[in-house]
């Protein structure tokens, strides 16, 4: 009887491993169904300028840029239409001469967000970090 | 005694472990609220060289641009008068730091959707803008 009882209390006082192991498999399984890679997002740092400042700077003598425009269907510059690889390869020759160098991008209305950060892309590739966004 | 205390003892350390994992469970469910503040609808162009996000400024205004141009902040829709408010706003509390807003557009919204919250910002008094975009895709 007192070898029984002795045996109840070693059994309370110790830590139930096989629950424990239990909580622990159920917790990893918790966490690799519910966990996802994380998205990494950019953030493409362009200026805005006001409509009446552009007039004000259109009067006075402009500074050297470049100008890009986005289509829905393409890009050009300097009115030579061309894909993404054409102005890379543009861009990066500028870029080579002066990483200083004014690009503007002039979006139509209808081309896409996603054409606009393809340009925005190649930029921060080039090392072009002055750039304005123009609309038509 | 001893085994009383043995017996005790025991019998906290299984509660307190199992406090700890709640409390685990708790903040791994918890911890993606700032990610619902964001429209999941969302699809953001993929620019693999942009400069990547840093850390969030509590003052930044993310303004959202569905694929068919529906303008939100943190999930709310807004006409250009409410955002214009928001913005000027948040500039007003923010003096004399520089409020940094960024416009989370749908690669597939056209740029005449996206000048609207492009315009109000610069009416706003908001020049320098970015314009978010996935660096990496998690899935």
């Amino acid at each position: 009887m007192a070898r029984k009882k002795r045996q109840t209390e070693n059994q309370a006082g110790e830590l139930n491993l096989t629950a424990m192991i239990d909580v622990a498999f159920q917790l990893l399984n918790f966490f690799v169904i519910t966990t996802h890679p994380v998205d990494v997002f950019a953030n493409l740092d362009v200026f805005r300028p006001a409509a009446e400042k552009v007039i004000s700077k259109q009067e006075e003598e402009p500074p050297p840029m470049l100008e890009v425009m986005v289509y829905r269907d393409g890009y050009a510059m300097g009115k030579r239409p061309m894909g993404l690889r054409e102005l890379d390869r543009r861009l990066e020759k500028i870029a080579g001469i002066d990483k200083g160098s004014m690009v503007v991008i002039k979006c139509t209305g209808d081309s896409t967000q996603t054409g606009l950060v393809n340009v925005l892309d190649l930029c921060a590739k080039n090392k072009l970090s002055k750039i304005s966004i123009f609309s038509l | 005694m001893r085994k009383q205390e043995e017996v005790a003892m025991g019998g906290q350390l299984v509660a307190m472990i199992d406090v700890v994992f709640q409390i685990i469970i708790f903040f791994v469910c918890t911890s993606n609220m700032q990610d619902n503040a964001r429209d999941a609808e969302i699809h953001l162009a993929v620019a693999p060289h942009g400069r990547v996000e840093a850390q969030k400024n509590p003052l930044q205004v993310e303004i959202e641009v569905s694929s068919r141009g529906r303008v939100t902040v943190g999930r709310s829709p807004l006409t250009e008068r409410e955002l214009y408010d928001v913005i000027r706003k948040a500039i007003n509390d923010s003096r004399p730091q520089q409020v940094p807003v960024i416009i989370r557009a749908d690669g597939r919204a056209t740029h005449a959707m996206v000048r609207k919250a492009m315009d109000t910002c610069t009416a706003a008094g908001i020049m320098q803008i970015s314009i978010a975009a996935f660096k990496e895709k998690g899935q």
